[in-house]
């Protein structure tokens, strides 16, 4: 079934918005904004890398939704689904590790530290990561389906596991330091600076919402195709 | 209960399998021992440091043969279709779920038995008669390891270059085990007992008992023919 | 001011790795639709012939 044009232009619709809260933000990330009193202008990457890993835990709640719909119904836009948020919460969850090494260099003096929210998010990279390997390398397409939707289950209930875990490794045996890397960067946040952050916020939900679907209309696309080549090669 | 009878016969069955064909549990313990030999050569240890790496090196061996075991978990059913037969079957796919991870539960702590005080004999560690609470830890490593590993075998089954696919998938989901599990062992050598330990081990229990449940209850999903 | 060249690089970095996803989605995107109608006219005209 070809997609209708109301369809087509919300998509737009939803693309323009986007652009514009990404316009107003950076503008307001960047220029009206005041340098933090403690980190500098360094401070205004927060402006990316919280909408960043908010925007990936969303998208891999929607990959744990889609997966157990899937499991439970078999229905072919639950995969769907499922695939694009993955694909999606990979590509904002690497911007989310880029933009923390960033931050991290003149904060901390390294490109890398094993403080427990690097940590967590180059775990979080790896666990999706390998939901698309897996999904690439099983070569019957309902064999894969099943494959992610599980390893989308298992993967999102353990996140909270994971959670646990790299905080208290960090934090029972980490020497007082006075940089302190385990302390957010957004607690007791000033309002001047509240207010780029929730409209990046609303920016960036808005562009995950965007690419989803383009995504998504891709994964039907490709559907449909495979249904036409199946259906006329019997 | 039904299950449960369903869960011991197609353990049984398993086991008998090993037993004649004698093809995991010995490759699993030799490989154990031959990364522990590696080990050696490849850290110079200071006799003391030994006893804090004692737990990480432990535990990346087991990690290691229990990925090898995994591996051959369904290697068995592949053959002659015999999988297929098995779904054909009225029996509760819970019931495979959980025969399997027994089955491989069990050739790792066979594995553990042997590996653990041999390991305490070429390192030349103190403190034997902390063997039993360490054993009782990794034991309950071990069961996280092989409830998500169970899982991940089957849905790995036909995909390609599996050996590598499995613990690609695996290990990032083993972290909170992998820390609980040597954080708590390395308490113990340190202190004797558990002591601040224990919620390490209570995250430890509450992932067992997780995965355990979504295992029973999905895997009905997860395997197909 | 040095903390300037790392946000530069930041934000740099950011929009370009997601200008470049929306550009590779979008090619995927028109690849699967060209491929789409090439295949619905081709079912089309099998019909047709077959009628």
């Amino acid at each position: 079934m070809p997609v209708t044009q109301p369809l087509r232009r919300r998509r737009g619709i939803l693309g323009a918005l986007a652009l514009i809260a990404i316009a107003v933000g950076l503008y307001w990330g960047l220029i009206v904004a005041p340098p933090d009193a403690y980190q500098g202008e360094v401070q205004r990457i927060m402006y990316l890398h919280l909408p960043s890993i908010l925007a990936a835990y969303l998208s891999y709640f929607l990959v744990f939704i889609g997966s157990c719909m899937y499991l439970w119904k078999r229905e072919r836009r639950d995969d769907i689904l499922a695939h694009s948020a993955a694909e999606i919460g990979v590509l904002f969850t690497a911007l989310t590790i880029i933009e923390g090494s960033i931050w991290g260099r003149p904060t901390w003096g390294v490109w890398w530290a094993w403080d427990a929210r690097l940590t967590l998010t180059a775990i979080l990279l790896l666990i999706y990561t390998g939901y698309l390997m897996l999904r690439s390398l099983i070569d019957d397409e309902n064999r894969a389906s099943s494959a992610a939707a599980v390893l989308g289950i298992i993967g999102f209930l353990d996140i909270p596991l994971i959670h646990m875990s790299v905080y208290w490794w960090r934090t029972l045996h980490q020497p007082p330091s006075i940089l302190q890397p385990n302390k957010a960067p957004w607690e007791n946040i000033a309002w001047p600076l509240l207010i780029p952050l929730l409209i990046n916020i609303v920016a960036f939900l808005l562009l995950l919402f965007y690419l989803l679907s383009l995504r998504y209309r891709l994964g039907e696309m490709r559907d449909e195709i495979r249904m036409h080549r199946l259906e006329h090669s019997l | 209960m039904d299950l449960l009878n369903q869960t011991l016969l197609l353990l049984w069955k398993d086991l008998l399998l090993e037993l004649r064909r004698r093809e995991s549990l010995l490759t699993m313990f030799f490989f154990g021992t031959l990364l522990l030999f590696v080990f050696h050569f490849s850290f110079d240890f200071a006799p003391d440091k030994v006893a804090e790496m004692a737990p990480a090196l432990l535990w990346l061996a087991f990690l290691f043969t229990g990925t090898l075991g995994l591996t051959q978990l369904f290697q068995v059913e592949r053959e002659n279709h015999c999988l297929d037969a098995l779904l054909l079957s009225p029996l509760d796919r819970g019931a495979l779920f959980l025969a399997k991870t027994f089955f491989n539960l069990l050739l790792m702590l066979l594995v553990e038995l042997v590996v653990m005080p041999l390991f305490w004999i070429l390192f030349n560690l103190q403190g034997w008669n902390l063997l039993p609470q360490l054993f009782l830890v990794t034991l309950l490593g071990t069961v996280g390891f092989c409830v998500l590993g169970t899982m991940m075998s089957a849905v790995t089954l036909r995909a390609r270059a599996r050996e590598l696919l499995l613990p690609l998938v695996l290990f990032p989901l083993m972290i909170p085990v992998i820390l609980a599990t040597i954080r708590c062992m390395e308490t113990i050598m340190r202190a004797g007992d558990l002591g601040d330990a224990w919620s390490w081990l209570r995250l430890l229990l509450g992932f067992d008992v997780i995965f355990v449940t979504v295992g029973i209850l999905i895997f009905d999903r997860v395997i197909e023919d | 001011m040095e903390g300037w060249s790392f946000v530069a690089l930041a934000y740099g970095i950011v929009w370009t790795v997601i200008v470049v996803y929306l550009f590779s989605l979008k090619s995927r995107y028109k690849k699967a639709q060209m491929e789409l109608s090439a295949l619905r006219s081709a079912q089309a005209i099998s019909q047709n012939d077959k009628t």
